[in-house]
């Protein structure tokens, strides 16, 4: 940059531009000072790095937390469904040797009531129920409303 | 621009050793006296708004300090440093206009010192000065600004920005060109106008 020029200096007059050049040099200095740095600024930084550093260190206690208490949820969770599993297949079975008990202690007395058709009438009475169980079922998953309502 | 670049890894290859043998917390404290002024600067030119430069200039540093363990020594300290300083700037401003998409003040400006109006005669050259500034374009303006807060140092300036100081010494001569010709524009290019004894 040009240094200042003082006002009765020659080249104001021969050079125009580069005398407007030089005052102008000299007007954006007195313009544009250094701005000041605030007073508080470097306690407003330590104190801001001071509240960082602070969630930071609880941050790893805060995540381990949480972590621990995800994985013993996930393991309830795992627990809860073996558990349903298992329930499921032992009334499955359960009801099963429970329904041949039945049929086969009723059996004579259900020859002589019903006749000759009897094992034809009981395996088509299990299939209506089954049905039935299941389309309550599927109608249940889907959201519909159950069968008593209709 | 690589001379400038050299001496500014030099200058704070104190800082970079200390970070490796003793850590952050050392690293920092000598880090922090040597560029809060300069961070300040930066966001000053930048956002143009004492207040926020000062929260933001905080802000950076905040996230200088968060960083250091993770800076690799690629680019100079100082081009990090300045790096993640304008990007704060760049979130505030995106922040600013977010909130008020009409506030700035261009046209508000220019109505206010419109060709032929007699304030021109009345006010203070130096505020007139400012007005015309801030009519610059942007890119103008706060490489003007920066360089003068600066100490007119176009190497400072330069790693400030992100440019090559070659780039930096064209934009200023544009801008001082732009400035010139506002001024002719507006009758107000008579050297004596803005010499210290007018102003």
């Amino acid at each position: 940059m040009s240094p200042q020029m003082n006002d009765g200096d020659p080249a104001v007059n021969a050079a125009p531009a580069a005398a407007l050049d030089a005052a102008l040099d000299s007007a954006l200095t007195r313009v544009l000072p250094s701005p000041e740095l605030p007073a508080d600024f470097r306690a407003g930084v330590l104190a801001a790095i001071a509240r960082d550093a602070q969630s930071e260190a609880l941050n790893p206690a805060t995540r381990a937390r949480l972590e621990r208490e995800q994985r013993e949820h996930l393991r309830e969770f795992e627990a809860g469904y073996l558990q349903l599993r298992r329930r499921t297949l032992g009334t499955l079975i359960g009801g099963a040797f429970a329904a041949g008990t039945v049929v086969a202690l009723a059996l004579p007395w259900l020859r002589a009531t019903v006749g000759p058709h009897t094992p034809l009438v009981l395996a088509s009475a299990g299939a209506a129920i089954g049905l039935a169980i299941g389309i309550s079922t599927w109608l249940g998953r889907s959201g519909l409303p159950p069968l008593q309502r209709f | 621009m690589q001379p400038a670049v050299d001496s500014a890894a030099s200058e704070d290859r104190d800082v970079v050793e200390l970070l490796r043998s003793e850590g952050r917390e050392r690293a920092f404290a000598l880090l922090l006296p040597r560029y809060e002024r300069k961070v300040f600067r930066l966001c000053c030119a930048l956002l143009r708004d004492p207040t926020q430069a000062q929260d933001t200039a905080q802000e950076s540093l905040v996230r200088i300090w968060k960083g250091l363990p993770g800076y690799d020594g690629r680019a100079s300290l100082s081009s990090w440093i300045y790096t993640i300083t304008r990007n704060r700037c760049l979130s505030a401003i995106e922040r600013r206009r977010a909130r008020a998409p009409v506030n700035d003040s261009e046209a508000e400006l220019e109505s206010q010192i419109a060709p032929g109006t007699e304030s021109h005669q009345s006010e203070d050259a130096s505020a007139i000065l400012r007005e015309l500034i801030d009519l610059l374009p942007e890119r103008y303006r706060r490489t003007l600004t920066l360089f003068y807060f600066e100490d007119r140092s176009v190497g400072e300036v330069a790693r400030q920005l992100g440019s090559p100081e070659g780039t930096i010494k064209t934009t200023l001569f544009r801008a001082r060109a732009a400035l010139a010709q506002l001024m002719q524009q507006r009758g107000l290019d008579d050297p004596r106008l803005w010499l210290e004894g007018h102003a």
